[in-house]
């Protein structure tokens, strides 16, 4: 009743958004130059509730972006950066069009830039938020770093990548912050522990583009434009934080070993260095030389009880368990065949400790011979080797993989040449108690725990006996389930035993014995009452908390079963194996 | 401009002589005017000729001249202009500038030993000849190009000194400016200026070059860029009305449109060498995703594909040609549905009006429901002060309702935040799965055939992650159509 009447779309949602092309209007950029902007600033299109009502009622799929975000958009002073750029492009193409050489040089020469630094702070206000994001921007900057220099993106870029993921791949060495490597078909999953944030990373295989044709190569570089500015200011922080030079050098007693006399063969002078430092062979200066062995500043301990205590023992043990990890390869010298993928392992073995070369064609920067006599494991992946020496031993890549991610030295025997090799377990999968674990990662885990591991070799000869060792596996994990059913079994076994021996046709040993005093074990009582106990109070439970416990033990069941099944199925799986390896042999 | 200017001041040229000659050589030379003395000799020259004569007798000679005597008012500058005959001074003016041009000056001016030698014979000239010829064949290896002589300045007129050339602007202050430094310089007062010399900033060349160096430049160099506390040096103010401010970001721009995580890792079955149920697991995924796509294929091919009744039987065609020739029951079945149609139509129309008692009991029937209505209300509010408990039950049965469905909504929008938006045109669509088959898997790191490409995972990842919209590469369109010609060296082969 009076006033005047409400227009449609004037308050409410349809006020809050806006659309992709009036918003590109109002900041009177082209559509590319919008996307860079948005990605640069972090502003990312958002899904409205109500479409229709947003899109006044029409139905189209649009684009919509916040309104107040493009208002934010605005101030922002790259936008005039880009203006200027599309003013020095058609500058530039005129120039071309007459033909006048002497104003190309002269606008390229003034070609407009812009930082990124002013938006990494705006973003990024934190080092810990920074670091937070870094996966991203490691992964891209990885991936560009292996791209050919074909013109796909610029030779600079690259270049710059490059640089970036070799001060990474230095700083992590140095730090020795490396917790997992999984080898996956895509690529090799890394993850690292730096300043208490995980971080992963995938790096792919050389060689090994074929540039898909459906990416976006413009709005990945974009991309690469603010990672590789966030990843140089994370560096330069993170080497600071362990009092190293940032433009990484190498130490100075390692440059010396390094010189060679014919390196200009293999790299131009001004890139000797960073090929040099990608070599990984190296560690690196340091602002003040310290000792070779810094004093680790022990934690103080305060006085804490109860659940506290726990934890705080379970954190340390946890510690103590990384302070092992970290020097895993101590001590350890490794030599690199040439058919080994060299970046990664070198990587991956200098993080833990270990000393590694190869040979010198492969790659500069290779600190031992073939010939040194104090090799410990020499890297091989192919069938056989002829000139073999004694004392070392001769492993495939695999097993170092695998060392790290049980963290601890896993029996070379099985890694040997020409040796089929064991299952590489994905470290990244975390097995709750009950579920189905492969036998692989069960031997591993019983290493772990310390337990020397029955001698279990392939061969047909001790083929039952490794048989066994499976089934009192699945036996342990059916006891942790339910102790309740134990003596029953028992009992049960014992009766099976006397019942067979019956059906054998031996006699029964018929003997009259002394009556025994039936001991009582204390322990088994409390154990029985304990059981007692809980079987009453699930007799008092309320119906509804009854239904509740009722389901959680159904899941736990079911997934015993399952893992039961998955077991059975896979021992089926072995012996079919064995059985195809015995008819092969004969 | 300057040829009205010439032609008012004609007349009196003629009456002040060599003024005119002067005025006239404008015309020839704008920097003439400036040379003052060959103006002045000019004058001179002019002054001592005798043909220079008054306005009269030159007309009398043009008069002479014609056949017809013409009369002319002499009181009109128009006709002085007009009608005074100023040739032979025109001429005589010519021969004057011809002479400064090609000797330089008045040969009746010049020395007498500037325009004759004396001829000794035939030696010297023969010997001036080879001279000569020595010349020209120098000039035959060096001679000046056509061009140059052209544009030789062939007067021997020196070019008019410029004036302001030589002139210094507030020559006075300046001269005076200096005497009074070298005054205080000999006192030893240094200047201010020179005093607050050592005291400039230097010039920062490396910020100028930060600027030009571009962004992906290799060897660019990092700071700690949190390390450092912002430096507002500058006034607030005046950087905000600048706008040189920057603006500080809301904070919701820093939340991620997505929780999943910017790496995820591959399943355990994606290993190079992986364990044999993970590897049976994932290809069961890789399966599933399989089936469904070929299910939605054959969805749409059966939706495609001709209906079976609708294809045509004999029965359908005998239908068909007989269509249109046997139809008499039909069109007895609808004429009563016409007449029936009609009545109705008709009982429209029969609505009458309603006597004042049926108002009135209208009326009161209509009182007598509210009233009972109103009674029945009351006793229902009555009789829920009984139904308490019951009321309550179901008060708090809806209020569980509404709880549940709360949290059905919440853990709905929960399943939502991992999932991708509708972002745009296009919605976006998971990448095929990495699988090696049982058979393509490598024994070995070295026989490793890598899968997929990690360039698209990165891209499909920050799609599903929401941060950039899902699009597909833009096709070639043709905005004219092509038009074939036949050219006419193909039309004579064929």
């Amino acid at each position: 009743m009076g006033g005047l009447q409400k227009k449609k779309f004037e308050r409410g949602s349809a006020t809050n958004y806006i659309t992709r092309n009036k918003a590109r209007k109002k900041l009177q950029l082209s559509l590319p130059d919008f996307r860079r902007l948005c990605i640069l600033k972090g502003i990312y299109p958002h899904e409205p509730k109500h479409k229709k009502k947003v899109n006044k009622g029409s139905t189209a799929p649009r684009t919509f972006y916040l309104l107040k975000d493009i208002r934010f958009l605005l101030h922002e002073p790259i936008v005039g950066k880009f203006r200027d750029y599309k003013v020095f492009v058609r500058k530039l193409k005129k120039a071309y069009g007459k033909t006048e050489w002497s104003a190309v040089e002269r606008l390229k020469e003034n070609k407009p830039t812009y930082k990124l630094d002013h938006i990494i702070k705006e973003r990024y206000p934190t080092f810990i938020d920074a670091l937070r994001d870094i996966d991203d921007s490691l992964c891209m900057c990885f991936l560009f770093s292996t791209f050919a220099r074909t013109g796909k993106c610029h030779v600079q870029t690259i270049q710059l990548c490059r640089r970036l993921t070799v001060e990474w791949m230095n700083y992590v060495i140095t730090a020795r912050a490396l917790r997992k490597v999984f080898i996956s078909i895509k690529g090799i999953y890394y993850q690292a522990e730096v300043m208490g944030q995980l971080i992963t990373w995938l790096v792919p295989y050389q060689f090994s583009h074929d540039h898909p044709t459906d990416v976006d190569y413009r709005v990945m570089a974009t991309f690469t434009e603010l990672y590789t500015t966030l990843l140089g200011f994370i560096n330069f922080r993170l080497y600071h934080s362990l009092n190293l030079l940032y433009p990484p050098k190498l130490d100075s007693k390692s440059e010396s070993e390094l010189k060679e006399e014919n390196e200009e063969d293999y790299a131009l002078n001004s890139e000797c260095y960073l090929e040099k430092l990608s070599a990984l062979s190296a560690s690196l200066a340091r602002v003040v030389s310290t000792a070779e062995e810094e004093e680790e500043a022990e934690p103080d301990q305060f006085p804490i009880e109860g659940e506290d205590l726990e934890k705080m023992e379970e954190k340390e043990k946890k510690q103590k368990e990384q302070e092992a990890q970290k020097k895993l390869f101590e001590g350890l010298k490794f030599y690199l065949n040439r058919e080994v993928p060299r970046e990664s392992l070198a990587f991956v073995i200098r993080c833990f400790g270990g000393e590694v070369s190869w040979d010198k064609s492969v790659c500069i920067g290779s600190t031992y011979e073939v010939t040194d006599e104090t090799i410990t494991h020499q890297i091989v992946d192919r069938p056989n080797i002829n000139k073999q020496y004694i004392n070392r031993y001769y492993i495939q890549p695999q097993w170092v993989y695998d060392c790290i991610n049980a963290k601890i030295l896993l029996p070379v025997e099985d890694y040997f040449l020409g040796v089929t090799l064991p299952p590489h377990l994905s470290p990244f999968v975390e097995e709750k108690d009950g579920d189905y674990m492969p036998p692989e990662k069960v031997k591993i885990m019983a290493l772990q725990r310390g337990e020397k591991p029955v001698h279990e070799q392939e061969d047909d000869d001790e083929e039952e006996g490794e048989d066994d060792d499976e089934g009192e596996d699945e036996e342990e994990e059916d006891d942790n389930e339910d102790e309740e059913d134990d003596d029953a079994e028992s009992e049960e076994k014992n009766l099976k035993k006397m019942e067979e021996q019956r059906s054998q046709g031996k006699s029964l040993q018929v003997k009259v014995t002394p009556g025994k005093m039936k001991v009582q074990n204390p322990a088994r009582l409390e154990q029985e009452e304990k059981a007692e106990e809980k079987r009453l109070a699930i007799m008092m439970m309320k119906k509804k908390e009854k239904y509740l416990y009722d389901k959680i033990m159904f899941g736990k069941k079911r997934k015993i079963r399952e893992a039961n099944k998955l077991a059975a199925k896979r021992k089926a799986y072995d012996d079919a194996e064995k059985a195809k390896k015995k008819k092969a042999r004969k | 401009m300057l040829g009205r200017e010439y032609k008012s001041c004609r007349w009196r040229h003629h009456l002040h002589s060599g003024a005119s000659a002067l005025k006239k050589n404008k015309r020839v030379s704008f920097f003439q005017s400036f040379n003052m003395a060959a103006a002045r000799r000019l004058k001179r020259v002019a002054a001592s000729q005798p043909g220079f004569l008054h306005l009269k007798s030159t007309s009398d000679s043009i008069d002479s001249m014609s056949s017809r005597r013409k009369r002319v008012n002499k009181n009109k500058k128009k006709n002085w202009n007009k009608h005074s005959d100023i040739i032979d001074v025109e001429e005589f003016l010519e021969d004057v500038r011809h002479q400064e041009r090609t000797t330089g000056g008045l040969l009746s001016e010049k020395s007498d030993d500037s325009l004759f030698f004396v001829d000794v014979g035939q030696s010297k000239k023969a010997e001036q000849k080879e001279s000569i010829e020595g010349k020209k064949r120098k000039g035959k290896t060096s001679r000046p190009l056509r061009i140059d002589l052209i544009l030789q300045h062939d007067s021997l007129v020196p070019p008019p000194k410029d004036v302001l050339a030589y002139q210094q602007p507030n020559a006075k202050k300046l001269r005076r400016i200096a005497q009074k430094a070298e005054q205080l310089a000999a006192k030893g007062v240094v200047p201010r200026r020179q005093k607050q010399l050592p005291n400039r900033r230097p010039v920062d060349r490396k910020a100028k070059k930060a600027v030009t160096e571009a962004n992906n430049n290799p060897d660019r160099e990092y700071y700690d860029i949190w390390g450092q506390e912002s430096k507002d040096s500058a006034d607030p103010w005046y950087l905000q009305q600048t706008g040189k401010k920057l603006v500080t970001r809301p904070e919701k721009l820093n939340e991620k449109p997505s929780v999943l995580p910017a790496v995820e890792v591959i399943a355990p079955g994606g290993s190079y060498n992986p364990d044999f149920f993970s590897h049976q697991a994932l290809l069961q995924e890789a399966h599933d995703v399989e089936v469904k796509k070929q299910k939605e294929e054959d969805k749409i091919q059966r939706q495609l594909a001709i209906n079976k009744e609708d294809r045509a039987t004999e029965e359908t065609t005998l239908r068909e040609q007989v269509e249109g020739l046997v139809e008499e029951e039909n069109e007895e079945d609808t004429a009563p549905n016409e007449e029936e149609g009609g009545v109705a139509v008709g009982a429209i129309a029969l609505a009458e009006k309603k006597t004042e008692r049926q108002r009135k009991r209208q009326k009161a029937d209509k009182i007598k429901e509210q009233q009972r209505l109103s009674d029945r209300r009351q006793t229902e509010q009555r009789q829920q002060l009984f139904q308490l408990r019951s009321i309550k039950s179901s008060i708090k049965q809806q209020e569980k309702k509404t709880k549940d469905k709360q949290k059905l909504r919440k853990a709905k929008q929960e399943a939502q935040k991992g999932q991708p938006r509708r972002l745009g045109r296009l919605k976006f669509q998971a990448q095929d799965l990495e699988v090696q088959l049982s058979d393509e898997l490598a024994g070995s790191l070295r026989q490793l055939k890598p899968e997929g490409s990690v360039l698209k995972d990165r891209f499909k990842s920050l799609q599903k992650r929401n941060l950039i919209e899902p699009r597909e590469r833009a096709k070639f369109k043709r905005i004219h159509k092509l038009k074939y010609v036949e050219k006419r060296a193909f039309r004579e082969i064929t």
